[in-house]
């Protein structure tokens, strides 16, 4: 085995990885995107967006998935999701009350409609998916100080 | 009746497992089946005959639609259960960096 294959897993699954993972990125947006029509909206697609980041990690090493999304990065992204939704319920303050629907509604089943909740689903698609990622180098990160340790 | 059975036979299951074993990790799984068998109890008093899934489609009447309350409560605890369960699982390893075991019977050094 070469060099560059030091870190991570072997060839077979970093080539299938970086076919893949961006298939899975995609597929998290579209659930997001989608949310307020079909089944799925921020939570799931949070998660999955969150899969694809961790995918990354498992396959090639926590050097690399570093370089597309940093512990800082994702930070960031959670606070970021969570003043938005803040944000965006305070907004209904302008026309009244708390998570006012303060937008136009739009045509039933259409991709732009229902005023603020596609916009809430963003928010909570930023907050679960750094959420997970950073639980889950949290517990990587332990596991690597027991290995040096010993 | 027989469903309801079954899902307090896998609250048994995950009542013995939290109870009977000293591995910390198997303590966890127990707790995420425990978990698992209220949020599938709820679902099944949801369940109406030949209903379908409540979301509403275009083109589709309001009719024969299964509870949808409990589903939107299970969703919300299904989300509690992953943050408790990572609370766990990240407990269970400082536990294994201060004492080097995940048996309990062998965790002693609890002293004033």
């Amino acid at each position: 085995m070469s060099r560059e294959h030091d870190k991570g897993m072997s060839l077979i699954v970093k080539t299938i990885t970086r076919i893949t993972v961006g298939l899975i990125l995609l597929y998290g947006i579209y659930i997001v995107i989608h949310g307020h029509l079909s089944p799925g909206g921020g939570f799931a697609g949070g998660v999955i967006i969150a899969l694809s980041f961790i995918h990354l990690i498992l396959a090639y090493g926590k050097e690399e998935a570093f370089k597309k999304l940093s512990r800082a990065g994702a930070k960031v992204f959670e606070s970021v999701g969570a003043l938005m939704f803040l944000g965006i319920a305070l907004l209904g303050f302008t026309g009244g009350y708390f998570f006012l629907n303060f937008l136009h509604k739009g045509q039933p089943f259409k991709l732009f409609s229902a005023g603020i909740i596609p916009l809430c689903n963003i928010a909570i698609c930023f907050k679960v998916g750094a959420g997970i990622f950073a639980i889950f180098v949290a517990l990587i990160l332990v596991k690597l100080d027991l290995e040096e340790k010993k | 009746m027989i469903v309801y059975l079954l899902t307090l036979v896998l609250f048994s299951l995950g009542i013995y497992c939290v109870v009977r074993k000293r591995n910390v990790i198997k303590i966890i799984i127990g707790v995420i089946i425990l978990e698992y068998a209220v949020n599938l109890f709820f679902i099944l008093t949801a369940y109406r005959m030949d209903g379908r899934a409540p979301i509403f489609a275009p083109g589709e009447d309001i009719v024969n639609m299964v509870d949808p309350l409990p589903h939107a409560l299970v969703l919300t605890a299904i989300v509690i259960g992953l943050a408790t369960t990572a609370l766990l699982v990240g407990i269970a390893l400082r536990i294994y960096e201060k004492y080097g075991t995940f048996d309990i019977t062998k965790i002693k050094e609890l002293k004033g």
